[in-house]
């Protein structure tokens, strides 16, 4: 298990002020985070404006050294004992960079292999295998630098298991990616978490990626955690309700006005429109039993009962908002 | 040390793949050495050098001098230009998962220098060897002693490419150090110019050179058939300076690795 406690990292930085004038500036890039991620399990990461996500990352694969907190890995102070902790975790960044488009697939991942010392008969076999994996195995001996995006990123996964690892961080990994390749991406990565047990930590900018792959989400903004939870606790956070639209056969202003009476009993704090011949209701509670009970009740044909959750996207969307305007004020 | 040799070999195998998988570089890396050993003799051919302060030179083996001279320049150059080479591993982004990696930071600088200072200076000693067999009966050579100082000299040239290597992953801004390497080096180490015969200001200038040592005992060797005893002191120097070089970067390996994990500059360019 990774488990990190009040994390900070602040930097020094030189601003010039003219030919030879400078001072020093102190920005403080993450301010506390604290956070886990448990074997087989997948963590989202995500930030509205410059939130740290990357010094995160950059913290818990040790490049980067905190300024202060505390970072568990295993049991084992990762701060102290950082070359212990890069034995067992790896990253795989989104983009084109970080491989050597001169060399071949298999030259790549070869060179990576060596790095961490694996046994040459153990490597090869790997590498086949994890070629295979990301479907590379035609493309094995050809230069990197005649690859498709698509193709160098399902490459960087396949460098980024190299030393099995037990953990990995995976920093928009489908970044500029299309639908296709995006969806084999995300069954490679639910399936090293739920076949393989490894613990990922994801940051992606795509809410619906994050929505589809985290079993529990981490909410950063300028440093600080906001909120943490699975989806719906990200959306209960920021008062997203479910919304209803419904419609029955010869439904008018009066039926409107009764079933506005009867949802007010229920939540007084629904918002209840009627719009083009519908009701649309706002909701935090669930109410599609009710709409329909409603309908028998009053001997009604239902022609439209739907109900929208309130998507990650909305919630982040309505929080990043809410926020600026905090700043603002 | 089977994981740190394996280090070395895979990183001098991935530099060979990435910057020398192209044959023209190989012709491009000896041209202008080339160029500038020419120039350097047609000048030469317009003065005495009979009358020569410096125990060594006469007119006939000032070709060999000369050729000694290029061809350690172009082993030395080439690990300054590997090292230049391998600062862009920052800009590529391979550079954060070297460092992600566990392997032995020393052992990725050595197989880098190792690569550059074989692969760019392959053609350079080809001719080298041929001008200096060409040319036998102008020198003067201590078989022992060429087998001593031959070994220092590729230690020393690999440990200033590893340390090099080290100095350029400091910072992003380091770039200056190959404007202040390169050319500098070929003036004041010897390599066209006996030391012998400069002034004190240059003599002093090229104390700093490793370059300087190595080359002096390696001509003494060649062409005056000096024993090691005679110029034990060269030696000395050689040696010592080899243990300052690996000592430097070691201590710089680790200040460089302390400095990027502080700053994150790892991953700025």
């Amino acid at each position: 298990m990774i488990e990190v406690r009040n994390l900070k990292k602040t930097y020094d930085v030189k601003r010039r002020d003219g030919l030879f004038k400078s001072h020093r500036e102190r920005i403080e890039a993450v301010k506390d985070i604290s956070m886990r991620i448990d074997a087989g399990q997948i963590v989202g990461l995500l930030g509205i404006n410059g939130a740290g996500k990357t010094t995160t990352i950059k913290m818990l694969t040790t490049l980067i050294e905190p300024t202060s907190g505390t970072y568990s890995f295993d049991g084992m102070d990762a701060i102290k004992h950082p070359s212990e902790v890069k034995k067992q975790i790896n990253m795989i960044a989104g983009g084109e960079r970080m491989i050597y488009w001169r060399l071949t697939a298999y030259e790549n991942l070869w060179y990576y292999g060596q790095l961490y010392g694996i046994d040459n008969a153990v490597l090869k076999q790997r590498i086949e295998k994890l070629l295979k994996l990301v479907g590379l195995e035609d493309r094995a001996n050809f230069p990197v630098e005649t690859f498709s995006k698509g193709m160098k990123q399902r490459l960087q996964i396949a460098r980024g298991l190299i030393n099995d690892p037990k953990y990995i961080f995976l920093d928009e990994p489908t970044i500029g990616l299309d639908a296709v390749v995006t969806q084999e991406l995300h069954r490679e990565i639910k399936s090293l978490a739920k076949e393989h047990g490894k613990g990922i930590l994801l940051t992606s900018h795509y809410l619906s990626e994050v929505e589809e792959l985290c079993d529990y989400i981490y909410l950063v903004n300028s440093g600080e955690l906001v909120v943490e939870g699975i989806k719906k606790d990200l959306t209960d956070f920021v008062f997203l309700r479910n919304q209803y639209e419904f419609s029955t056969k010869g439904m008018d202003e009066a039926i409107y006005q009764k079933l506005k009476s009867h949802i007010c009993h229920v939540d007084n704090e629904a918002e209840i429109s009627f719009e083009n011949g519908k009701t649309v209701i706002e909701s935090k509670m669930e109410l599609s039993s009710v709409l329909a009970g409603f309908a028998i009740q009053e001997m009604l044909t239902i022609n439209e009962l739907h109900k929208m959750e309130p998507s990650l996207e909305q919630a982040v969307i309505k929080l990043s908002k809410d926020m600026q305007k905090e700043e603002i004020a | 040390m089977r994981y740190f040799l394996k280090v070395v070999w895979a990183e001098a195998v991935k530099q060979h793949k990435n910057y020398f998988n192209n044959r023209t570089i190989y012709i491009s890396l000896f041209i202008w050495p080339l160029f500038s050993f020419l120039s350097a003799y047609y000048s030469y051919s317009a003065f005495d050098v009979e009358g020569t302060l410096v125990s060594y030179i006469n007119g006939k083996n000032i070709l060999v001098f000369l050729m000694l001279g290029y061809m350690a320049m172009s082993f030395f150059r080439s690990v300054v230009q590997s090292a230049w080479n391998f600062s862009r591993e920052r800009q590529s982004g391979t550079l954060e998962y070297i460092y992600l990696s566990t392997a032995n930071r020393l052992a990725v600088l050595m197989g880098n220098a190792l690569s550059s200072v074989f692969e760019s200076s392959i053609v350079m000693l080809i001719f080298g060897l041929l001008i200096v067999f060409s040319n036998c009966d102008s020198i003067n050579v201590n078989t022992i002693g060429v087998s001593i100082v031959l070994l220092l000299f590729i230690i020393m040239a690999l440990l200033w490419g590893v340390f090099l290597n080290a100095c350029f992953l400091y910072s992003r801004d380091t770039d200056f150090l190959f404007t202040i390497l390169e050319e500098p080096m070929e003036i004041f180490a010897g390599v066209k110019v006996p030391i012998a015969i400069f002034p004190a200001w240059a003599k002093i200038i090229s104390l700093i050179f490793p370059l300087t040592y190595v080359l002096e005992a390696l001509r003494q060797v060649l062409l005056n058939g000096a024993s090691i005893s005679s110029i034990s002191n060269t030696i000395f120097a050689c040696v010592a300076i080899i243990v300052v070089l690996l000592s430097a970067t070691l201590i710089t390996i680790v200040v460089v690795e302390k400095h990027m994990r502080k700053t994150g500059n790892v991953v700025l360019f």
